[in-house]
């Protein structure tokens, strides 16, 4: 058994993924759990350049923690109540951690076989199956090709956008207040109904 | 560079229904910024129009008098435009033209008439015909968030109103919870398979299975985390817990829309995902397929529970919202007949059925509900109903009729829904789920027909508003769940052809 640097690497950014997601459960500190929150992104992203994935690892630091998490940060910023939870509420914790245990357990159990299929073999394992330098370089070109070919990813690619415009149409409806609509005001008129006709 | 295939190479024109109704609805969305607020009934109309020709050429699509484009991939089999594509499209449509008609009144009464309301409908009725006719799982997942999202910005759209802000919140966190399980499941099918396509999907799990691979594990786990996914969004007992609140506080014309836009999409997805890309997928060569287990005990569950908690509730909404918790579980036991592959086509035809028939019924019903509901959003409880025989005698006739559809007697379309689930079901030897459907159909009538004998045979004031387009809404469903029981062949004609079994 022959522990190759790969697996060192591998191990420091599992140890930081996993202890910034736990810490993001454990914390009473809202504000930190998002702090951890990041911590534990950007230990997938490592994970993805392990892969040699660097487009996804990029889009991971840009997406995940440059935007989402800054947009979390900035929502308990705006919500100063929020950061100050002294007692924990959630009572179920224990179901939620056998649920947890079971699903990891079967999830391993699943897939221990087809990791012996594979030929992976414990610490020596490849975790880049491929050479590094058999990897095409312009995979990031046949990614951006794919999601516009019409023979590939194209339908999805444009349902995705509707998705998008109905969830913006959503915020707009949803944030837009009341009172900067004189529609809405005017609404509630309990009791009277001319139209009826019963 | 590119080679661009020309539209002919990729058949666009086989997705003409949907993508013409997405090409509508953005030219509505544009339109609507030039109709004045206090003139909003014309984005209704103009909406309604747009649905009603569509749904034309459907039903052309459906009776194969006209066929758009050539075979039945379009997109390098992304979409599918096959017989049951044709189905879901018409379901989707006469959805979307009820749900028009329920709502035009309703949202003007309360004073939330805007034109948004139409667009995202039309917007989810798109991610319903998507998913209809999705030949792949991205497909599947982004048509799954196209019906959802709009459905949780309508559940939210009476917004300064408590109920229907918790009703909004609630559904779109666990409808997002729920999308987290069926993505994590499409995952673990790619990593089985290697692809997200149903067909090669079906072959890979073919090779699977014969070579006895390790495989299948993976793919086992990713099949069940897909059907928790879908059995969320259709309401499948232990994932129902959303349903009676979000029916409860939503606008009453977005559960009309709702009740059967999302179980008509949900089961569309279903039928491509199990009885289509994994019909085959079982853990022995040869056995019926390995989810049939899992998904007619979750029909057992859903059945039970929706039908005996129902008898307890006293508001209407939230009443049938039990009971389309327990329809979930008869269109269940289709699906499961689904997994013997002796009668596939024959289930999935009964799936179809069941859909047609429960969606005319349940847009009816909660259409007789937006009638007596005051503009308040109270008065859905049950003594609503209380003496409706003798105010309105047609009203009453029609909520009669709802109600004998939905418990299944005879010479209503639901009746001829449930004729054929459990013909599948004995005929591919699920006896147990079959028996419990019968029985628990037995008890939904308590609580179906306790509404009858309220409307008839109790006294009391009752107000009620049936402007015409509500009328015309709650007349063509009831004539429809009317004709559809008394003449069962047009829906045995209209799922003829339908077989999603891959073959060769």
């Amino acid at each position: 058994m022959e522990i190759t640097v790969e697996a060192i690497v591998f191990l420091v950014f599992s140890a930081i993924t996993l202890g910034g997601a736990l810490q993001v459960v454990l914390t009473r500190n809202l504000f930190h759990a998002a702090l951890y929150l990041m911590l534990s992104l950007f230990g997938v992203a490592g994970l993805f350049v392990l892969l040699t994935a660097p487009f996804l690892a990029g889009a991971q630091v840009v997406i995940y923690i440059g935007a989402i998490t800054i947009l979390i940060i900035f929502a308990i910023m705006l919500t100063p109540q929020v950061t100050r939870v002294l007692k924990v509420h959630h009572t179920q914790w224990p179901v939620a951690l056998a649920l947890a245990a079971l699903l990891f357990v079967g999830l391993v159990w699943t897939q221990t076989p087809l990791a012996d299929e594979l030929g992976a073999d414990g610490w020596s394992a490849d975790f880049t199956v491929e050479d590094p330098a058999d990897v095409p370089a312009d995979s990031l070109t046949d990614l951006g090709k794919s999601l516009v070919d019409p023979e590939r990813y194209m339908l999805p690619f444009e349902a995705a956008s509707l998705l998008l415009m109905a969830a913006l149409i959503g915020a707009v409806l949803l944030v837009n207040r009341p009172d900067d609509n004189p529609d809405a005001e005017a609404a509630p008129a309990a009791g009277a109904r001319p139209d009826q006709s019963g | 560079m590119f080679e661009v295939p020309g539209l002919g190479d990729l058949n666009v024109a086989a997705t003409l229904p949907v993508t013409s109704l997405v090409l509508g609805t953005c030219i509505l969305l544009i339109v609507d910024l030039f109709v004045p607020t206090d003139r909003k009934h014309i984005t209704a109309w103009l909406a309604a129009l747009g649905i009603g020709v569509l749904l034309v050429l459907a039903l052309l699509a459906l009776g194969e008098i006209t066929e758009f484009g050539d075979g039945e991939e379009a997109f390098s089999g992304m979409f599918v435009a096959d017989a049951f594509t044709d189905m879901i499209n018409v379901i989707a449509l006469i959805t979307a033209l009820l749900g028009v008609m329920v709502a035009y009144n309703y949202l003007e009464r309360t004073g939330i008439q805007r034109g948004e309301y139409y667009v995202l409908l039309l917007f989810a009725t798109a991610g319903v015909m998507f998913m209809g006719a999705a030949g792949d799982l991205v497909v599947v997942f982004v048509a799954l968030e196209l019906l959802s999202i709009p459905l949780y910005i309508l559940s939210g759209f009476r917004r300064p109103q408590e109920a229907s802000e918790e009703s909004a919140l609630k559904y779109f966190l666990l409808g997002a919870f729920a999308s987290g399980f069926l993505v994590y499941g499409i995952a673990l099918i790619y990593g089985a398979t290697g692809t997200t396509n149903l067909h090669d999907i079906w072959q890979a799990a073919g090779d699977i299975v014969a070579g006895h691979k390790s495989g299948r594990f993976l793919l086992l786990g990713g099949a069940g985390l897909a059907l928790v996914g879908l059995g969320f969004k259709v309401a499948a007992v232990p994932f129902h817990m959303w349903t009676p609140d979000v029916y409860q506080g939503a606008p009453t014309p977005v559960v009309a829309y709702m009740s059967v836009a999302a179980k008509a999409g949900g089961f569309a997805a279903m039928a491509r995902v199990l009885a289509s890309g994994l019909s085959n997928f079982a853990l022995d060569p040869g056995e019926a397929a390995v989810w049939q287990d899992t998904v007619w005990l979750l029909a057992i569950l859903t059945m039970l529970l929706g039908n005996v908690v129902a008898i307890v509730q006293t508001d209407l909404k939230r009443l049938l919202a039990y009971s389309s918790i327990a329809h979930a579980g008869y269109i269940l036991i289709a699906v499961a007949a689904a997994g013997t592959a002796a009668v596939a086509d024959e289930a999935v035809q009964s799936v179809a059925i069941y859909l047609m028939a429960y969606a005319l019924t349940n847009v009816g019903a909660f259409a007789v509900i937006v009638a007596v509901e005051r503009d308040d959003a109270t008065n859905t409880g049950l003594d609503s109903m209380r003496g409706l025989a003798n105010a309105r005698p047609w009203l009453a006739a029609a909520m009669a009729l709802f109600m004998f559809s939905l418990t299944g007697i005879p010479l209503t379309a639901g009746f001829v829904g449930k004729w054929f689930v459990f013909k599948a079901a004995l005929a591919a030897d699920l006896i147990p789920a079959a028996v419990v459907g019968v029985v628990t159909s037995l008890v939904s009538a308590f609580y179906y027909l306790r509404i009858v004998w309220l409307m008839y045979f109790e006294e009391s004031e009752v107000e009620v508003s049936t402007p015409w387009p509500l009328a015309w809404a709650i007349g063509v469903a009831s004539v429809g769940t009317l004709l559809l029981g008394m003449l069962p062949y047009i829906l045995t004609d209209m799922v003829r052809e339908i077989t999603l079994a891959f073959g060769g």
